[in-house]
């Protein structure tokens, strides 16, 4: 008797804490949530949910106060591994529209939008945007990925980061909400004429800001593959990543790493970036082989998530912005 | 001899080698059983008496020799033999209670799947009830003395009225009260002619039980009625020649 | 406390989660019974790199039958190993396990692409299972106990005295890879909804809980079954109010396993008791010593 009991608890305890493992995931930032259920019964204005906090921040502006915003993944949670909320399904149920960042980074979402019962139009916002294929185009030569990594049909889904892309981004929603509302179709126009001007300013002061760093020190090593349209558009050199995949649940092999750690010290590559919605922890094991800082804390680069609403970093600009000046400051310093 | 006496033998085993991949484990086994005789297997442990058990029950494989039990090959016999096993093999904490133990005796009777019935359920009832336990069919298995847990064990066996009855060490650990029992039940049984097959190291339960008794030790060393076979010289070969003690005219054995 | 469920991807939850209780009840107590914890697990692992496997040979579609013909490849491996005494080592199989479950983590990094469908295998998706799934649920579901229905008396007799079981003609192999393929097809019917880590509570705490209520083996998988079901109905209950009426974002998944596992901790006191009071004439030494069991 005595040996049943022991074992079994023996793997009770373990099922206890990976499903507290898995509820703390979910619980990482449900404080700021409620601000989905509550406001999408208000009446005549547009339901609309967005898939991730850049979506949500793009839907926000150019909906402006004519439509309801509910975000679907909270500001600092990795996107990749989702876990739907019932709270989740019900808001895509009600929505007249649901908007995704897309080229794949939402693949829980069709199963979700099925289960929801959701009509409505699913609006792909990266539609027209040019994509990059999947893998590491810069850090190819000193990755043994070789065989069937690439597969040609894989695209980077991480579009956003390059402020003219965010451009395409805005205008597919302002066209989806104007069909979808028309009386409002002048205020969303007016709107996106602002933001679009915004968004080009934006660009002019991440070049501007690079342009004042010799061209031979503009190496990015960062936690997972999520700069790739930043690193082409600013003309950077990607050393590599942590996690060399452009999804988080990849892992580095120990040939890998020590290829990664070897590249590093033979570029002179100063620091390496950490992520807000990815544990520092190997990267920083990788920072103490190659001796170098890792670059993470209240200096981590979002990578697949802005800021906490309420802070400069809760929007798509004040993100972009502090990823500029984070990576210019470390280069240049 | 004859065609009758070949009908009628319940296990013949002639220059029997019995074993594992290969290795034989007991070799040289001659035994010749009538219905209704009582076979004591005598030796010390590891010397191969649990083994040759297994293989008249057709899971220890014949590696030589001619083996017949109940007139076929022995796995073919199975539906006509009982086993008794040590109690220290079963799962003691394993939620059953005696009554479904003995049950378990009817499974190959029943199927797979059928549900039992009334004859099942009276054959259960009775075997407890020749074995003292009438009281004990809804007690937890676990909860039973260890002389009273080989008499569930033999209840089973007997509920599935075998032919031939295999007991591997039935008096280990067992107290008087349910020694007696079991050895009142297994002299009925083999009155009603039912043969039985039992390995022991208690040459007093051999002697008191048995009429027939086979001294093995990897090989089969002499076999034959107790008081012939049972000698101080043939035990002192078998054991490895000392630990035998002469008293009253009987031999007693001492293991160190 | 009805009414969330009236809402179809709620209803279509709790309905996967009761054809998984229906299954998971009886099994849990044969997992629990012949020690197979460590198969389950053993089995989450394995049919993991299945999972991917299937996915990059046939897509979403190919899943399903990655993840049988991993599990009922581990079923017979398992049986094997545990028959020549291999399994005995655990660290040596706890390698195995690991090693097949890096296969899968390799695969999936190799091809770099979104995952997210197969990380789902990881921690499930109950809120957004397909009638499609529940259907498909469902066919295993009468598989699973058609099989232990024609079985169960055989798996008994084996597990309390496997010598007694093979005297009487029962196939002691054939009987453990059955039962072995019975816990991968649970394995398998249930990953999607709850994920290969939770699914292993489904199979181990319910009839251990139940355990502690009752020594009978009907009824502790009645009792398993119907744990699995309060605690499917109050996890997504749970589920529901504090995401809906609370915004706090808790998963249904874990709020059902954690409820399961609630259940079991409130009832070890009672346990204790109850094995105090019925088996205190047990000696300790009585822990069997067959090979078959697997972890100490």
């Amino acid at each position: 008797m005595e040996c049943f009991v022991k074992h079994g608890q023996r793997t009770i305890i373990a099922a206890a804490a990976a499903a507290a493992l898995v509820l703390l995931g979910g619980c990482g930032a449900g404080e700021d949530a409620a601000e989905g259920s509550g406001n999408t019964s208000s009446g005549t204005r547009l339901a609309v949910v967005a898939t991730t906090p850049e979506v949500a921040d793009f839907v926000r502006t150019i909906g402006g106060s004519d439509v309801t915003v509910t975000q679907i993944i909270k500001p600092n949670v990795d996107p990749h591994d989702y876990e739907p909320t019932p709270a989740d399904i019900q808001a895509i149920g009600k929505a007249a529209i649901v908007v995704k960042s897309g080229v794949g980074l939402e693949g829980w979402l069709d199963q979700t939008i099925e289960s929801a019962g959701f009509k409505g139009t699913v609006v792909d916002s990266s539609q027209g945007v040019t994509l990059r294929e999947g893998g590491h185009e810069e850090g190819e030569e000193g990755h043994e990925e070789g065989e069937g990594a690439h597969e040609g049909e894989e695209h980077d889904p991480h579009i956003w980061h390059n402020p003219l892309n965010a451009k395409t981004m805005v205008a597919n929603i302002e066209k989806s909400l104007a069909a979808a509302d028309p009386a409002h179709a002048a205020a969303f126009a007016g709107n996106l004429k602002t933001y679009a001007a915004e968004l080009d300013k934006l660009d002019a002061d991440n070049e501007a800001a690079f342009a004042r760093i010799p061209a031979d020190q503009r190496k990015l090593v960062t936690n997972h593959d999520a700069f790739g349209y930043y690193v082409d558009r600013y003309k950077l050199e990607f050393v590599g990543s942590v996690i060399p995949s452009l999804d988080t649940s990849a892992e580095l092999s120990a040939k890998q790493l020590n290829e990664l750690v070897a590249k590093i010290k033979a570029t002179g590559t100063k620091a390496i970036f950490a992520e807000t919605s990815l544990p520092p922890k190997s990267a920083e094991a990788i920072a103490n082989q190659a001796g170098v800082k890792v670059i993470g804390g209240a200096d981590a680069l979002y990578g697949d998530s802005i800021g906490a609403e309420g802070t400069p970093q809760g929007t798509y600009l004040g993100a972009e912005r502090h990823n500029t000046q984070v990576i210019v400051t470390a280069l240049g310093g | 001899m004859g065609d009758v006496a070949v009908a009628e033998a319940a296990l013949r085993y002639a220059e029997v080698s019995v074993g594992y991949h290969g290795a034989p484990v007991l070799t040289d086994v001659n035994l010749d059983l009538v219905p209704g005789q009582r076979l004591a297997l005598i030796g010390p442990n590891g010397a191969g008496k649990s083994t040759l058990i297994k293989s008249i029950l057709g899971l220890v494989p014949v590696l030589a020799g001619t083996s017949t039990v109940l007139g076929g090959a022995p796995a073919q016999a199975r539906t006509r033999t009982g086993y008794v096993p040590q109690t220290d093999s079963l799962d003691a904490a394993f939620p059953v209670t005696a009554g479904q133990v003995v049950m378990m005796g009817r499974y190959r009777r029943i199927g797979w799947w059928r549900p039992t019935r009334t004859a099942d359920r009276r054959a259960v009832h009775e075997a407890l009830d020749r074995l003292g336990l009438a009281d004990h069919g809804g007690t937890h298995f676990g909860v039973l003395s260890g002389g009273q847990r080989q008499r569930v064990l033999l209840a089973r066996a007997i509920a599935a009225e075998p032919r031939l009855l295999l007991l591997d060490e039935p008096f280990n650990g067992v107290d008087a009260v349910s020694q007696d029992a079991i050895l009142s039940v297994l002299r009925d049984l083999s009155a009603a002619g039912t043969t039985l097959v039992l390995s022991t190291h208690d040459l007093t339960v051999a002697h008191e039980l048995a009429d027939t008794v086979c001294v093995l030790n990897r090989r089969q060393w002499a076999v034959g009625p107790p008081d012939e076979t049972l000698t101080a010289d043939t035990l002192r070969r078998a054991y490895g020649g000392h630990a035998i003690e002469l008293r009253d005219g009987r031999t007693v054995l001492v293991e160190p | 406390m009805i009414e969330p469920f009236t809402v179809p991807f709620m209803g279509r939850a709790l309905a996967e989660l009761a054809l998984l209780a229906l299954v998971c009840g009886p099994v849990s107590v044969f997992v629990f019974a012949r020690r197979l914890s460590f198969v389950s697990d053993a089995l989450t692992h394995t049919v993991f790199p299945g999972v991917v496997v299937g996915f990059l040979a046939g897509g979403i579609e190919g899943i399903v039958v990655g993840a049988l013909v991993a599990g009922v490849v581990t079923a017979v491996a398992l049986t094997l190993l545990s028959r020549g005494g291999a399994l005995s080592d655990d660290a040596a199989t706890a390698v195995v396990l690991t090693a097949m479950f890096s296969i899968g983590v390799v695969l999936v990094s190799r091809r770099s692409s979104y995952t997210s469908d197969l990380t789902s295998f990881l921690f499930g998706r109950i809120l957004t299972v397909t009638p499609r799934q529940i259907a498909e649920t469902a066919v295993l579901a009468v598989v699973i106990l058609g099989l232990l229905l024609i079985s169960a008396r055989a798996l008994v007799f084996r597990t309390f005295d496997p010598a007694g079981a093979a005297a009487a003609g029962f196939r002691i192999a054939g009987l453990d890879l059955l039962l072995n393929i019975i816990v991968a097809l649970v394995v398998v019917a249930a990953v999607r909804a709850v994920g290969t880590i939770l699914v292993v509570a489904l199979l181990i705490v319910p009839a251990a809980t139940a355990r502690m209520l009752t020594a009978r083996l009907p009824l502790m998988a009645v009792i398993g079954t119907g744990l699995i079901l309060v605690a499917a109905y109050g996890g997504l209950l749970a589920s529901w109010t504090a995401s809906v009426d609370h915004g706090i974002s808790l998963t249904s998944a874990s709020a059902v396993v954690l409820l399961l596992v609630l259940a079991y901790l409130l009832l070890l006191p009672l346990g204790a008791l109850r094995s105090r009071r019925k088996h205190g004439r047990i000696i300790s030494s009585e822990a069997r010593r067959s090979p078959h069991e697997l972890v100490g």
